[in-house]
């Protein structure tokens, strides 16, 4: 377009505007780079927003995303962050990342503009509680906190981050293994109890039951499953057991909180204390509980290794029954070039533990990530950016997501009639979310998520117990938050 | 004619002059090492001196010695140094040993050498990712080869990284498969260079095999092993990718060297300043060694002349 035509058409749209009392936002080409994980969630919301997406304040948006591998996303949003480069417009950030980020003026405080847009509010009431705890908030508050307030958003609390990817994990399982009738009938028969096959029978599934599959799974090359002989060593059951990041200590945790213990509660600093409480006798025995079902496990798990991508290449590659993992992880398992279990496999919920009164108690902790803004970008990129939030959580959206290897947030998305038949792990993912929690989002969360990985890892490899690692871990946090005076 | 004057005159012709031309000529090179290397280098010097952290608003105040002390004083970083230790000698040894061997095998002839000596070469040249990825999927017990092979006479799945011990020897196999056969290129030219007319003369002797070695192919390769272990020790020293790929530092923080150490603590505590004072201290080991090379290096000058 020649400059003349571009400075006639600006001026028409000005007189316009003064004729009709109305000033317009001046459409502009606007390029929103954004730093991503590489993986299905986040290569399905570009091909959708190029598809998709219209800028309602008439701007032509580019969402141009930086694909990231997993294994180096943290070190480089935050080499990105703090060199300064300013290169990214929003970012898709794990919820531990917040303190850090947020204190060194990286990520964008949203609450004013969240009050200030009714659609937004709109879609912060809607999200679910675990998520807005989660994601959101900064300083921490936890969902409890936030039912009191009840106000949205809540009187002097900060959000930075909507969902972009809620994650969370559930059990992937063979059904051909699982509801054999001759496995089934050999499984009460040495049990007293059935073999959990329809979703309603993993409703029921405590950790002892889950330590009973892995026991009575564990077969060797040669021997006999479900009517095929074993060409080699089959292992009945597999979670997350791995030094790298956070690979042991978001699997520890709901065996600590499912039995009433805790972690170090930032929501009530400065009086939460780490000792006392992290190596506290039930966690110490909740510890000992998750590494007592490793033997059941594929001998990597005795190298600290087993991450949540080797269990997920195990249970394609048909070596394991049962594992517990992200819903973020699922959609490569149903994939028949990449995985032998492709037909075979069904979800279900986490075990949890049995309570007195008979249920079972299922609190987890929360996977996914949040999208944020940064803070360096002008009115009209802000602006926008939101725009691309609230397209993102609109319900159609998110329900194409959802059928695409995405997963929603949006309570009213979970309630839509079509949304558990979406994807095969919908229903386990609803009945999840509801029992999840998060860790630290304190600047030091690396230092304490560094050391207390190393410390379960030697307690996974075995050289030490439950309770010195969970004695080290205290020592170690207690000092540290004591230092930051996150602790009195 | 009068154009070519022109352009022989003023400001690009005064730059042109053969007296500026060699500075001309190194300029940008002295630029990108000042402003890539030099200024990094004195900025973070300078950081270490105070209580920055890149992850934080907050104003960085001097704190003198404080985080040299600090970081000599934590007994982290003294596992770590230790750590390192043990696995660049047990990996320089193994070096040694397999590239003399290597080297004397290659030294002869016999068919096939130059092809078969090619396929030895080749670890050296791999990327260091490609080799940890390799050695992590060999050790894997479960679908890895090392444990398939082994669960043929032992029935059982093999553990090699399940523990310190292991997980240290995993390591160093992957580091000596790397490297040896550069050891083995020094040694090799070594050998090749020891006139045939001295092994002649030992043969008229009727001088042992050991005392052949020993006063012939011995001296003339000296100074190449002496080369050898003083450039792999300081490659070693620095080992980050391999360690971090296999274990990951693992089991616990048995294998994590001081370069992982360093890493974490600059690029995942964000302790900047703490981080620049630790890579001071390893600088500064480092020098020392290159030093040493630089020694033997002249040594084996003054041999040659």
């Amino acid at each position: 377009m020649k400059l003349r035509n571009v400075i006639k058409g600006v001026m028409g749209a000005s007189v316009l505007a003064v004729g009709t009392g109305v000033m317009p936002v001046l459409a502009a080409d606007i390029t929103i780079t954004m730093a991503a994980p590489d993986w299905p969630p986040t290569r399905f919301m570009k091909e959708h927003f190029d598809q998709s997406y219209t800028s309602p304040a008439g701007h032509t948006t580019t969402l141009d995303m930086d694909f990231i591998p997993w294994p180096s996303f943290y070190e480089r949003v935050a080499a990105s962050l703090t060199s300064g480069e300013q290169k990214y417009q929003m970012i898709v950030t794990d919820s531990q990342w917040l303190g850090a980020f947020v204190e060194g003026g990286y990520y964008m405080d949203l609450t004013d503009k969240i009050a200030a847009d009714p659609e937004l509010t709109a879609i912060l009431k809607d999200l679910h509680p675990a998520l807005v705890s989660a994601y959101s908030t900064y300083p921490h508050k936890t969902r409890a906190q936030l039912e009191e307030i009840g106000e949205v958003p809540a009187p002097g609390v900060s959000y930075y981050g909507f969902p972009q990817f809620p994650d969370t994990y559930v059990t992937f399982y063979r059904q051909d293994i699982f509801c054999h009738e001759g496995e089934m009938a050999a499984f009460k028969a040495k049990y007293g109890t059935n073999l959990p096959c329809s979703y309603e029978d993993w409703q029921d599934t405590d950790w002892t039951k889950w330590g009973q599959v892995g026991e009575f799974f564990q077969r060797s090359k040669g021997e006999m499953l479900a009517g095929v002989t074993l060409d080699d060593d089959f292992y009945g059951i597999a979670y997350q057991a791995g030094k790298g990041y956070d690979f042991s200590t978001m699997q520890a945790n709901a065996f600590i909180w499912q039995q009433g213990g805790d972690i170090w509660d930032e929501s009530k600093m400065p009086n939460a204390q780490a000792e006392g409480v992290v190596n506290s006798e039930v966690a110490v025995k909740a510890f000992d509980e998750y590494l007592s079902y490793l033997q059941y496990m594929p001998p990597v798990s005795q190298t600290g290794q087993m991450d949540i991508f080797v269990i997920q290449d195990l249970y394609m590659q048909g070596k394991v029954g049962a594992i517990i993992d992200w819903v973020g992880l699922g959609e490569p398992v149903l994939d028949p070039s990449a995985s032998k279990a492709h037909d075979k496999s069904a979800f279900g919920p986490a075990p949890g533990t049995r309570q007195a009164d008979g249920s079972i108690d299922r609190t987890g902790n929360i996977g996914g990530q949040p999208f944020v803004l940064t803070t360096w970008n002008d009115d009209a990129v802000v602006e926008e950016a939101l725009n691309v939030v609230k397209w993102w959580l609109k319900s159609d959206t998110q329900l194409e997501a959802v059928a695409n290897g995405g997963q929603s947030g949006l309570m009213s998305v979970m309630a839509d009639p079509s949304y558990n038949g979406l994807r095969p792990w919908n229903r386990a993912h609803v009945e999840m979310i509801d029992w999840q929690k998060d860790v630290w989002h304190i600047p030091e969360f690396f230092e304490l998520l560094t050391q207390q990985q190393e410390e379960f890892d030697r307690a996974i490899t075995g050289q030490i117990g439950a309770k010195e690692a969970l004695d080290n871990v205290a020592e170690f946090q207690q000092e540290l938050l004591e230092d930051g005076d996150y602790i009195e | 004619m009068a154009n070519t004057e022109k352009t022989r005159g003023g400001f690009g012709a005064w730059l042109l002059d053969p007296k500026r031309r060699g500075a001309l000529l190194v300029t940008p090179a002295i630029t990108i090492l000042f402003v890539m290397n030099i200024f990094p280098l004195m900025w973070s010097f300078g950081l270490s001196f105070f209580n920055y952290k890149a992850s934080s608003l907050k104003v960085p105040k001097f704190k003198g010695f404080n985080n040299y002390e600090k970081v000599l004083t934590d007994e982290k970083v003294w596992e770590r140094f230790q750590t390192t230790a043990i696995i660049v000698s047990s990996s320089v040894i193994m070096q040694l040993i397999i590239g003399f061997l290597m080297a004397m095998l290659f030294a002869k002839v016999f068919p096939l050498r130059r092809i078969v000596l090619m396929l030895v070469l080749t670890p050296m040249m791999l990327s260091f990712v490609s080799v940890g990825v390799f050695f992590k999927l060999f050790y894997e017990p479960t679908f890895g080869i090392v444990s398939f092979v082994l669960n043929f006479f032992t029935e059982e799945r093999f553990v090699l990284l399940g523990s310190p011990e292991g997980a240290i020897l995993g390591i160093v196999i992957a580091d000596a498969w790397m490297w040896s056969p550069f050891v083995m290129l020094l040694v090799l030219a070594g050998l090749v260079s020891i006139p045939k007319y001295l092994y002649e003369a030992a043969e008229i002797d009727r001088a042992s095999k050991w005392r052949t070695f020993w006063t012939i192919t011995f001296p003339y390769i000296k100074s190449l092993l002496l080369l050898a272990v003083l450039f792999r020790t300081i490659e070693t020293f620095k080992l980050f990718d391999v360690v971090y790929i296999i274990t990951d530092g693992g089991p616990g923080s048995s294998t994590e060297t001081i370069a992982v150490f360093l890493y974490r603590t600059a690029f995942q505590f964000f302790k900047t300043s703490q981080s620049s004072a630790l890579a001071y201290i390893v600088l500064f080991i480092v020098i020392v060694l290159t030093n040493l090379y630089l020694y033997s290096v002249n040594q084996r000058q003054e041999e040659v002349e």
